[in-house]
């Protein structure tokens, strides 16, 4: 298998995983029906993550078949661009989710203004996401069917503009200054200790040290350790677009982002969902259950070794 | 300034050789994957004391917050191990860059606020709760802007050396 098999068994997820999600989230906000919202914002946060690959394995695609006579430079270009417009606002869509998550996940409010009003955010993003996803299907589509293409060259206003948001992303990171790559790294760090921090002592109280911290508080640290992985996602991604060639076809890099889509599905699965309600009567000096324990351990030991692949980046590289 | 000769000497032994050139997983890229989990322990358990110092998650108790101070000097003693061995790899890349001076001073001053938190918070348990944060406060500031600082400055060793090694200009 090479990446472009990869990427184009992982990037039908993002597309019709965001129209399904976007259809059964409308249903269930015009029904009110609660569970089907947390439903939804637990999957437009899984897509969110599902589309990190889906975007990273594109240039991979790309090396592979560029070679091919009927294959248009110009097209790639476009699907990229719109590729990048759609993951950002996915992006944007799942943080929103998580945080709606986070919130309400606990209270079980979902009645308040601001409760609607986040959803209403995660709906605007959703739309916008929505259509993005469906440009960058449709131009992903063109390069490898031109068959199915009306007129002789596609113009994608969309894409045009994605792809020079790639290269104005590319140029600021390698050109403007070069001091712009180590202050990324610098925030990579401090996202990095923002997220193990808080969620490494919420896994080791879960796992049964320092027993006399109730476990329910710890849950409002959650946010500080999100904000950490989104931090690292921005930076992350500002240094894939500044080299791409550096990072594509790297084995250590590859892995690193599968554990991180490991560690981060754990996060939000057990950590902002109302699975965690069960967490919440765990008083101080009582066990938590033997389930969540493994499930900590895994969690701890996953961002252990994200941590340990991603100083192992530079040992991957292809030369 | 010339370069004390000391710095070639401990490059040319067998240990700093291994950490340096070894192709083996487990020299150079292994120590600096442990720097940054010791990193990890370090600052992430500190931060949670201040964070909570400062007011986040107000329903968490904070005396029982004391025992996080076990993983904190663990991170800090990995910290050290895993730092003297990077040093004892590139000795003369270390110690003539001044950034090396500024991430050493800014790491006391952070653990020595630290300690200064232990002992005037989680040392007396008469104190209330609202104590705790009043006497707490600037200390946990203080922490959070000397952690930043430590991070940056040892991120920045990376971008700001002159020597590679003794006879090698970068």
């Amino acid at each position: 298998m090479n990446l472009a098999n990869l990427h184009m068994l992982l990037n039908h997820l993002p597309i019709l995983g965001t129209l399904i999600t976007l259809g059964v989230f409308v249903v269930a906000l015009i029904g009110n029906k609660n569970d089907l919202k947390h439903a939804c914002l637990t999957l437009f946060a899984f897509i969110a993550l599902a589309a990190i690959p889906a975007y990273l394995s594109g240039p991979g695609a790309q090396a592979a078949i560029q070679e091919s006579p009927d294959v248009s430079m110009a097209m790639i270009e476009a699907h990229q661009g719109a590729a990048l417009l759609a993951f950002i606002f996915m992006e944007l869509t799942g943080a929103a989710a998580v945080f709606s998550l986070w919130r309400f996940s606990s209270t079980g409010k979902w009645l308040t203004a601001s409760a609607r009003a986040s959803l209403a955010v995660v709906l605007a993003f959703a739309l916008v996401t929505a259509g993005l996803m469906g440009i960058a299907g449709n131009t992903g589509g063109d390069i490898r069917h031109p068959e199915i293409l009306a007129g002789q060259e596609p113009s994608s206003a969309i894409g045009v503009m994605g792809a020079s948001l790639i290269k104005s992303m590319e140029h600021f990171v390698i050109d403007t200054s070069q001091w712009i790559w180590p202050i990324l790294e610098d925030l990579h760090f401090i996202g990095l200790i923002l997220l193990v921090g808080t969620i490494g002592v919420l896994n080791l109280r879960v796992l049964g040290f320092m027993k006399r911290l109730p476990i329910a508080p710890l849950h409002r640290f959650i946010p500080w350790g999100i904000a950490g992985f989104i931090i690292n996602v921005i930076t992350g991604f500002l240094f894939y677009l500044g080299m791409p060639g550096f990072y594509v076809l790297n084995f250590v890099f590859q892995l690193k982002i599968l554990a991180v889509l490991l560690a981060g599905g754990t996060l939000l699965l057990f950590y902002c969902t109302s699975a965690f309600r069960g967490l919440e009567r765990v008083g101080p000096g009582e066990d938590a259950a033997a389930s969540a324990k493994l499930i900590a351990a895994c969690s701890l030991l996953l961002w252990l070794v994200v941590i340990i692949l991603g100083r192992y980046i530079p040992f991957g590289e292809v030369t | 300034m010339a370069v004390p000769v000391i710095f070639q000497t401990i490059e040319e032994s067998g240990l700093s050789v291994w950490i340096r050139d070894s192709p083996s997983i487990f020299a150079f890229w292994f120590i600096l994957s442990l720097h940054a989990v010791g990193m990890g322990m370090l600052v992430g358990a500190s931060m949670i004391i201040d964070l909570r110092i400062l007011g986040v998650a107000k329903d968490l108790p904070i005396a029982p917050l004391k025992s996080l101070y076990r993983i904190i000097w663990s991170g800090f003693w990995v910290q050290v191990v895993t730092g003297t061995l990077l040093v004892i790899g590139y000795p003369t890349k270390t110690f003539t860059n001044p950034d090396f001076y500024i991430k050493i001073v800014l790491i006391a001053l952070a653990v020595v606020v630290m300690q200064m938190m232990k002992n005037r918070v989680f040392s007396d348990p008469t104190l209330s709760e609202p104590a705790m944060m009043m006497k707490g406060k600037a200390l946990a500031t203080w922490s959070l802007v000397l952690w930043v600082g430590a991070v940056t400055a040892g991120r920045l060793l990376a971008y700001t050396y002159s020597y590679i090694k003794y006879d090698y200009k970068g």
